[in-house]
C-alpha cells in the first residue's frame, strides 16, 4: 500500500463494474476514449447521410415544424430532455445542419432551446434532496440558478438574434475565417477518416435490401444511436480519467467566491467529461449539504454552458458544410453572450440568483410546486409551444 | 485554482491525511504549549493566543477537510466509502484533542500551576509520553501499513495509569485545591489519550471487518 493511504475494508468486488474507480488502466482507457469520439464523428456523418439519402419533400414534411422559432425552441427543449444531454441534441442539430435540411436561421432556436433542456437533470437530481427542507432549499436554488440563467438568456437573446442576428452572425464570421463561406463544401480533415465506416454502414442496409427514404431513416436511426451511446461511453470513461482533477478543481474553489476560477473550472470540466448535467449535477449534493454556496455554484454551471458546445464544435468537424460549424459556433457565443449579459454586469448577476432563491423557498413551502415547475418548464409548456406553433 | 485541473498529485483522500497528519502536529503545539503554561510557571496569558490560533486552524481544517470529503464521495460514488467515515471520524478525533488541549490552558488561565508542586517531575513525565504519542500518531497515520498494536496497547495502559490517578483523587483526603485541579487536569488527559488512540483507530478501521474467512 502506497504511503499515506489508509486500507479500506471493502473488496473490490463490491466496486460499481466500470465505475469511476474501476481498474481499466489510464493508457487504455484514454485510448477508449479516442476510439469513441470517432465513433461519435461517424454517428454525426452517418446522421448527416441518411438525412440526405432522404428526399426533399421528406426533409421538407420532417422539419416544417420547426420553421417557427419558438417551436424550433421547444423542439429544442423537448429534444435534449429526452436525451438528457445538450451535447447529444445539439450534436444532432449539427448534423441535420450538415445535411441541408435544417437552416442556420431554424437550428439557432433550437440550440437556444437544447440549452435550457440540459438544465432538466439537476433539477431532477435535486428533486432527491425533497425530503429535508434545509437541504431541498439549497439544492433546488443550485438547480435552478441554471434554469433561470438559461430561460432569462433566451428571453433576452432569442428576440434580439430574431431581429439583428447578431449571435449568428458573429458565429458566421468565425466560421467563414475558419473554413470558408456558407454555400460551399469544406474539406473537413475529419470527414476523410470517418467516410470509410459511414460507407460501410450504407453497404450494410443496401444489402439488407433497404433503399430510399427507409434507407435514409436507417442511417439516421443508426447514427443517433452511434451519438448517444458513444456520447454516454465517453463522459463515464472521461469522468473515471479525470475524477482526481474534478475533485481537485472543486476543492480549489470550495468556500471562495472566486467567480472567474468557478467559471473557468466549470468549462474544464464540462469539455473534459463532454457533459455539462455532469458537472451541474455533480453541484447539487454539494450545495445541499452546504458545502457549496449558491454564489459559487453558479458560475460554474456558467461555465459548464460553455464547456459543453466544445461537443457540438467537434460534431461539426465530421460535417461537410461550414453551416454546422456556424451553428455549432452559434451555441457557444449564445453562451457567452448569456454571460456577459447576465453575470459581468453585477445587477443582472443576483437576478438568477435571487430567482432561484425565491422558487426554492416556494417549493420548500409546497413541494408539489417543485414537481409541478419541472412538469411545466421541461415538457408541457414545449409540448404546447410545437403543438400550437408548428 | 485553475491550473488544479491540470496539475497531477495526489488523489483527494491522500490529501486529507496529509492535512490530516497537519492536524495531528497543530494539536500537539497546543497540548505542548498548554502544558507549559500550567507546569513551568510561564505566564499563561504568553502562551494563550498561540493556543487559541492553532486551535481555530485545527477547527477550520476540520470543516474545510469534510467539505472535501464531501466533494469526494460525489465525485468518485460510493467506492471510498470506508475510508471516508474513518477520515470524518479522524477529523473529529483530532478536532476534540484540540478542544482539550485548550482546556488545559484555561485551567492555568484560571490560575492553577503546578510548578513548584513536589511531583512536578512525575507530571512532567507524563506530559512527555503523552507528547510522544502524537508523534506515533502522527507517523502512524501517514505511514500505516499494519495494525499499530504496541501503539493502542501503551495507550491503553496509560488511559488506565490516568484513569487510576483520577480514582484516587476522588477518594484523596488531601485538600480540595491540591486534588481537584489534577482531577481535573488528568481528566483531560485522559480523553486527549483516548481521542489520539481513536483517531488511529477510525484510520486503521473505519468499520468493523466483516471477513468471510474468519
Amino acid at each position: 500500500m502506497a504511503a499515506g493511504r489508509m486500507p479500506t475494508n471493502f473488496p473490490d468486488v463490491a466496486r460499481p463494474l466500470g465505475g469511476p474507480d474501476s481498474r481499466m488502466p489510464t493508457g487504455a482507457r484514454a485510448t477508449l476514449v479516442v476510439g469513441l469520439i470517432y465513433l461519435f464523428l461517424v454517428g454525426v456523418s452517418s446522421l448527416e447521410a441518411g438525412i440526405k439519402i432522404m428526399g426533399a419533400d421528406t426533409q421538407e414534411r420532417l422539419f416544417s415544424a420547426v420553421s417557427n422559432p419558438i417551436a424550433g425552441l421547444c423542439v429544442g427543449i423537448l429534444g435534449t430532455v429526452l436525451v438528457q444531454s445538450s451535447s447529444a441534441s445539439t450534436s444532432v442539430i449539427v448534423g441535420l445542419v450538415a445535411s441541408g435540411a435544417l437552416g442556420v436561421d431554424q437550428a439557432v432556436p433550437m440550440i437556444m432551446g437544447a440549452n435550457i433542456g440540459t438544465t432538466v437533470t439537476n433539477t431532477l437530481v435535486s428533486l432527491g434532496h425533497v425530503r429535508q427542507s434545509a437541504e431541498f432549499r439549497r439544492a433546488f436554488a443550485a438547480a435552478t440558478v441554471h434554469d433561470f440563467f438559461n430561460v432569462l438568456a433566451v428571453l433576452i437573446l432569442l428576440p434580439v438574434e430574431l431581429i439583428f442576428r447578431p449571435i449568428s452572425g458573429i458565429a458566421k464570421w468565425v466560421s467563414e475565417l475558419l473554413v470558408g463561406s456558407g454555400g460551399t463544401e469544406w474539406k473537413s480533415p475529419v470527414k476523410k477518416w470517418v467516410k470509410e465506416p459511414v460507407g460501410w454502414l450504407k453497404d450494410l442496409w443496401d444489402q439488407l435490401g433497404a433503399s430510399g427514404n427507409v434507407k435514409g431513416a436507417l442511417m439516421v436511426g443508426t447514427g443517433l444511436i452511434i451519438i448517444l451511446l458513444a456520447l454516454a461511453l465517453v463522459t463515464k470513461n472521461m469522468r473515471a480519467l479525470v475524477a482526481d482533477r474534478i475533485e481537485r478543481s472543486l476543492n480549489a474553489i470550495l468556500g471562495k467566491a472566486g467567480g472567474l476560477v468557478a467559471l473557468v473550472v466549470g468549462m474544464l470540466v464540462t469539455i473534459a467529461v463532454q457533459s455539462s448535467s455532469i458537472t451541474t449535477s455533480i453541484l447539487i449534493p454539494l450545495s445541499a449539504a452546504g458545502v457549496l454556496t449558491l454564489r459559487n455554484a453558479y458560475p460554474v454551471t456558467l461555465g459548464a454552458n460553455v464547456g459543453t458546445t466544445v461537443t457540438a464544435l467537434l460534431a461539426a468537424l465530421a460535417a461537410s458544410s461550414p453551416d454546422a460549424l456556424t451553428v455549432a459556433l452559434t451555441h457557444t457565443t449564445f453562451n457567452v453572450a448569456g454571460i456577459l449579459l447576465l453575470y459581468v454586469l453585477p445587477f443582472a448577476r443576483e437576478v438568477p440568483v435571487s430567482a432561484a432563491t425565491l422558487m426554492a423557498d416556494l417549493a420548500v413551502r409546497r413541494r408539489v410546486l417543485a414537481v409541478c415547475y419541472v412538469v411545466v418548464l421541461f415538457i408541457v409548456a414545449p409540448l404546447l409551444g410545437v403543438a400550437i406553433l408548428r | 485554482m485553475v491550473l488544479s485541473f491540470f496539475r497531477g498529485g495526489d488523489r483527494g483522500l491522500d490529501h486529507v491525511v496529509t492535512r490530516s497528519v497537519a492536524m495531528v502536529t497543530d494539536a500537539r503545539h497546543s497540548f505542548d504549549l498548554a502544558c507549559t503554561a500550567l507546569m513551568s510557571g510561564a505566564d499563561p496569558a504568553s502562551i494563550a493566543d498561540d493556543v487559541r490560533e492553532t486551535d481555530l486552524r485545527i477547527n477550520a481544517n476540520e470543516q474545510r477537510l469534510r467539505g472535501e470529503l464531501a466533494v469526494h464521495i460525489t465525485v468518485h460514488g460510493p467506492n471510498d466509502i470506508g475510508e471516508v467515515i474513518g477520515l470524518i471520524l479522524l477529523l473529529k478525533k483530532i478536532e476534540r484533542v484540540g478542544d482539550h488541549a485548550k482546556n488545559i490552558l484555561d485551567l492555568a488561565e484560571s490560575g492553577v500551576s503546578f510548578a513548584a508542586e513536589p511531583d512536578i517531575d512525575e507530571l512532567l513525565e507524563e506530559r512527555r509520553v503523552v507528547s510522544g504519542f502524537f508523534t506515533e500518531a502522527s507517523e502512524i497515520l501517514a505511514e500505516h501499513d499494519g495494525a499499530p498494536v504496541s501503539f493502542r496497547e501503551r495507550v491503553d495502559s496509560m488511559v488506565s495509569q490516568i484513569q487510576s490517578r483520577i480514582d484516587g483523587y476522588m477518594t484523596s483526603e488531601q485538600p480540595g485545591h491540591q486534588v481537584v485541579p489534577r482531577a481535573v487536569y488528568h481528566r483531560y488527559l485522559k480523553r486527549i489519550v483516548a481521542n489520539l488512540n481513536s483517531a488511529v483507530l477510525a484510520a486503521t478501521e473505519p468499520v468493523r471487518v466483516a471477513d468471510n474467512s474468519d
